[in-house]
């Protein structure tokens, strides 16, 4: 007997075992469950009905503990070591989590841009995904002849694009040189002068976009530009809300953009802080953001506007998280998570003193006192590289931070190397912003007065970094052109810029690493059918009256889709989105079918660095914490998207 | 129509006014739809393109294959790109493995949702709402949160390498999509249906085989469409358990034709494999799509 037939006979006989063992399992699983509710006295025939229930449902039951309970709790144990199949775990505590989110190492390198990658697909490839099904959808409601012929066949590449098939007619179909797509694109612009124009301004379009992106996605310094981002951010959310509403107990949309906003960024800045070197100023970022994120929980009030007991049980978990984390990662210097312990426990402090409305004042106070506490710790010499931080005064008062402008080592290390700053910028808006946040809701117009305050700050910040960005980037050049060295911010994109594509100039579709993405996207683009019936089937759900009654006020297309269609839609609109998302960090099969040894990082999607690392390498340790980590960021943002899906409208 | 119907005084004789055969198709056709028409059409040829080229370059040579050309049809079509195929010995492996793979998942896992939907939707019990929010949680959870551990689970059930870790976990009901699926169309089936049934004396495993499983036949079939063609393209599952030339299934048998290291890369074969391949989920797909757009409406999840 071959191979493959004895595999299948064998496959077989477990099969059978399985049925028999599902089938025992099942009525053992009822037994209990009947013995249970015995127990707790339940009557003769509710014994009966738990017996049947859980008779039935043990077939999941089991294989829930089996595949997915067991395995989940376990690789969270591996995720904590080093562990290759067949060798010995060892416990390394944090490693892992630390190399791959401070992107420490080669793997570490990988993953992060493995993460942007995702993020491409995410930011790029999502929106462009939304549109082509919402106007596949509209093409779609229709009342024609024919139309479920054009719904089949606008559907058909979701299934194929799943297999293998249909990715590799793609890939034979966009070789880079006399491959189909090129060479009917330069049929067409070799048409007509305008066509002609328009294929170049793609290529160029295209290619100085993902050379930008590759640029930042490599870390390529950025200069005083770094701490313009963060101040830009808050400067803008702190701009619509000081424009927008400010009724009390009335939450106006500003306000959950400014919680959004700091949420995301406390969560980023939480994840940096809680793997990072305990002397790094992350740590303490991480520990104001856990803070924060107690104050923004403490927000929350239920229908009847109460507050509930159990927004302080996750600042509390996440207290006793992080001194377990401290412990375990053999971190034994005391003072450094006691503080942590008490900036997570502060807020849960200060809710319960506020909770009487006779001593609200401490909210504001206790949260001013904590933020003065942070820069005290943060200026302790020695301990935390405080000498930087002589850069936030600096730009405050619109004095330039680049002393030395005319020296490159200066400029490539020195200056390139305070990160710190900016990333305790960053947590200085979260926090600011998520006070407000949760301050509006109690005191507007003593917020109101606050944000007015912050905004000058950090508009005044935001244009100093951002004069000292433009002063930077000149001093630079000039030296390096002076000495003859190479440049070395952005090289990719100044080199794709510099000279309009020439006649003979083709998309390097997948071969090269600018344009392997695009290629991606490209196809996602021509499988969004899922998304699409699931807008169709919205569509469907719009009342025809709506649009009479617009008709007869006359409003045009183009109010009748932003006013009626779009609002009515926008429950499938936010699922499409959530799902969109999830599944570009998903992204496998494309990739698996469609890189090419220059282009397989450039392509790598999270789902696909951890295939390469547990599968190929069979580094189960770090696996695991890849798998953790992405279960963790996609469970995050389905929440997320839940808690913040305000704008969608359901119909009451 | 563009005859005078008025004034009988004014009327002219209708030979007159009769426009010529052009414009009365003109009038006749709606302008609007002939635009829908041919901005649906071009969309068709975006989408049916990639497809269209794949059968195209199967009946080409190795030679045309390599050029740059745009014919979507060779002139001599190479029927024999079809026969080689067929009789290479890896190609009937791969194909016959797919099929036995998908056949035995699709047996335990249909069979598996339905009493675990049925116990979700018609039986009453006490932590009923616990179990089933527990399940819908599991919706939320990725599966790259269980792929690594379930691999050293395999592993250490010495599965690696056998067809086990692609067909066993689908007798466990797999996936909440579709157990929420077949629980919310057996919630219609009407309840005196079981009542009548029950004071004959039935038990529930009667029940769910005689009254609710004939009745749930749409349901069935939406989650086995849906389960086919997630089974029969699945690439990872395979890729990562299967690592053994003679257990492939045809997505890796595919997958790995593109990886050979061959000059000039023989496309028309890949192309051939690629057409067989997916033949089966096309005709499925055409004769169930009604199960697709209901499933998919329904559940949001593309399977």
């Amino acid at each position: 007997m071959d191979v493959s037939s004895q595999a299948r006979w064998e496959n077989l006989l477990w099969a059978a075992g399985t049925a028999i063992f599902i089938v025992v399992g099942s009525i053992l699983v009822g037994y209990a469950a009947k013995r249970v509710a015995r127990w707790r006295g339940l009557s003769a025939s509710e014994q009966r009905k738990v017996y049947w229930g859980f008779l039935f449902a043990a077939p999941w039951i089991i294989g829930f503990v089996v595949f997915v309970l067991g395995p989940a709790l376990a690789s969270l144990y591996y995720s904590f070591t080093d562990y290759k199949l067949g060798k010995p775990m060892t416990w390394v505590g944090l490693d892992n989590y630390r190399e791959l989110l401070l992107g420490q190492g080669a793997q570490g390198r990988r993953f992060s841009q493995a993460m942007f990658n995702s993020f491409y697909y995410m930011a790029v490839g999502v929106p462009l995904q939304i549109v082509t099904a919402l106007g596949m959808a509209m093409l779609l409601n229709n009342q024609m002849r024919g139309i479920r012929i054009f719904r089949l066949i606008f559907y058909l590449p979701v299934i194929l694009a799943g297999g293998p098939a249909a990715l590799l007619a793609w890939r034979y179909m966009f070789a880079g040189n006399g491959g189909f797509v090129n060479v009917t694109l330069q049929n067409i612009a070799g048409s007509f002068f305008l066509f002609d124009w328009i294929y170049r301004a793609f290529i160029f379009t295209v290619e100085a976009i993902n050379s930008l992106y590759a640029g930042i996605a490599e870390g390529s310094p950025i200069g005083p530009f770094k701490y313009a981002v963060p101040a830009l951010i808050g400067a803008l959310v702190l701009l619509s809300l000081v424009r927008g509403e400010w009724t009390p107990g009335k939450r106006a949309r500003a306000w959950l953009v400014a919680e959004l906003v700091s949420a995301t960024l406390i969560i980023l800045l939480a994840a940096r802080a809680l793997v990072a070197d305990p002397l790094d100023p992350g740590l303490l970022l991480g520990i104001g953001a856990l803070a924060a994120l107690g104050a923004l929980l403490a927000d929350y009030r239920d229908e009847n506007r109460r507050y509930r007991l159990w927004t302080l049980i996750p600042p509390l978990l996440a207290a006793l998280a992080l001194t377990a984390v401290f412990v375990l990662g053999g971190q034994t210097e005391w003072s450094l998570y006691i503080p942590a312990l008490l900036a997570a426990a502060a807020p849960v402090t200060l809710v319960l003193v506020a909770r009487t409305p006779a001593h609200r004042r401490p909210i504001l106070g206790g949260g001013a006192a904590l933020l003065i506490g942070f820069i005290i710790l943060r200026l302790i010499p020695g301990q935390l590289d405080g000498g930087r931080l002589s850069i936030l005064p600096q730009y405050l008062t619109l004095q330039s931070a680049i002393v030395q402008p005319n020296s490159l080592d200066y400029l490539k290390t020195e200056f390139a190397a305070t990160t710190p700053a900016a990333l305790w910028l960053y947590g200085l808006v979260a926090l600011v912003l998520g006070g407000l946040a949760v301050a509006n809701n109690r005191y507007p117009r003593a917020a109101r007065t606050v944000a007015l305050v912050a905004l000058a700050a950090f508009s005044l910040f935001a244009i100093s970094a951002v004069v000292d960005g433009v002063r930077y980037f000149q001093a630079y050049d000039q030296i390096a052109q002076a000495t003859g060295q190479p440049n070395y911010h952005f090289s990719q994109f100044r080199a794709a810029t510099a000279t309009w594509p020439d006649k003979n100039r083709v998309p390097l579709w997948m071969t090269n690493e600018l344009w392997a993405k695009p290629s991606l996207i490209l196809i996602t683009m021509w499988s969004s059918g899922a998304g699409m019936l699931i807008f169709l089937a919205a569509l469907k759900g719009v009342p025809r009256a709506f649009y009479e009654a617009a008709e007869v006020d006359g409003a045009n297309l183009w109010q009748k889709f932003w006013k009626i269609t779009l609002p009515m839609i926008s429950p499938a609109m936010f699922y499409n989105i959530v799902i969109g998302i999830i599944a570009a960090l998903q992204t496998f099969d494309t990739i698996y079918i469609l890189r090419t040894p220059q282009t397989e990082d450039d392509l790598a999607s999270a789902a696909f660095f951890l295939f390469n690392r547990t599968f190929r390498q069979l580094e189960i340790g770090q696996g695991a914490a890849v798998s953790w980590i992405l279960a963790v960021i996609i469970v995050l943002l389905t929440v997320l998207q839940f808690r913040y899906n305000k704008w969608v409208y359901y119909e009451a | 129509m563009a005859t005078v119907s008025g004034n009988a005084q004014l009327s002219v004789p209708p030979q007159v006014a009769q426009p010529n055969l052009f414009l009365r198709f003109v009038r006749a056709v709606d302008a609007r739809a002939l635009i829908l028409y041919a901005i649906l059409l071009a969309a068709s040829l975006f989408f049916l393109f990639p497809m269209a080229w794949m059968a195209g370059t199967s009946l080409k040579t190795v030679e045309e294959v390599g050029q740059p050309q745009l014919n979507l049809l060779p002139a001599n079509p190479q029927w024999n790109n079809y026969a080689k195929l067929l009789q290479e010995d890896t190609f009937y492996r791969a194909y016959t493995n797919s099929v036995f793979v998908v056949s035995v998942v699709l047996v335990g896992t249909v069979t598996s949702i339905a009493l675990v939907a049925y116990a979700f939707s018609r039986l009453e019990w006490k932590g009923r709402g616990v179990v089933f929010a527990l399940m819908m949680g599991t919706l939320m959870l990725p599966a790259q949160a269980t792929l690594v551990p379930q691999y050293v689970l395999f592993h250490n059930l010495g599965w690696i390498r056998t067809f086990n870790p692609i067909t066993i976990p689908g007798f466990f009901a797999g996936g909440a999509a579709l157990i929420f699926l077949v629980r919310q169309f057996m919630l219609s089936i009407p309840r005196e249906l079981d009542e009548a049934a029950m004071i004959d004396g039935a038990n529930p495993l009667q029940i769910w085989w005689y009254v609710i499983m004939p009745l749930s036949r749409p349901a069935i079939a939406t989650i086995t469409v849906f389960l086919f063609v997630g089974q029969w393209n699945n690439l990872i599952n395979p890729l990562i358990y299967l690592q053994r030339a003679e257990l492939f299934t045809m997505p890796i048998y595919v997958a790995q034709k593109n990886n050979l290291q061959e000059s000039p890369i023989p496309w028309q074969d890949i192309m051939a494999a690629s057409v067989l391949f997916i033949i089966p989920v096309l005709v499925v797909f055409i004769l169930t799509q009604r199960y697709f757009v209901e499933g998919i409406t329904m559940t949001g999840t593309k399977g």
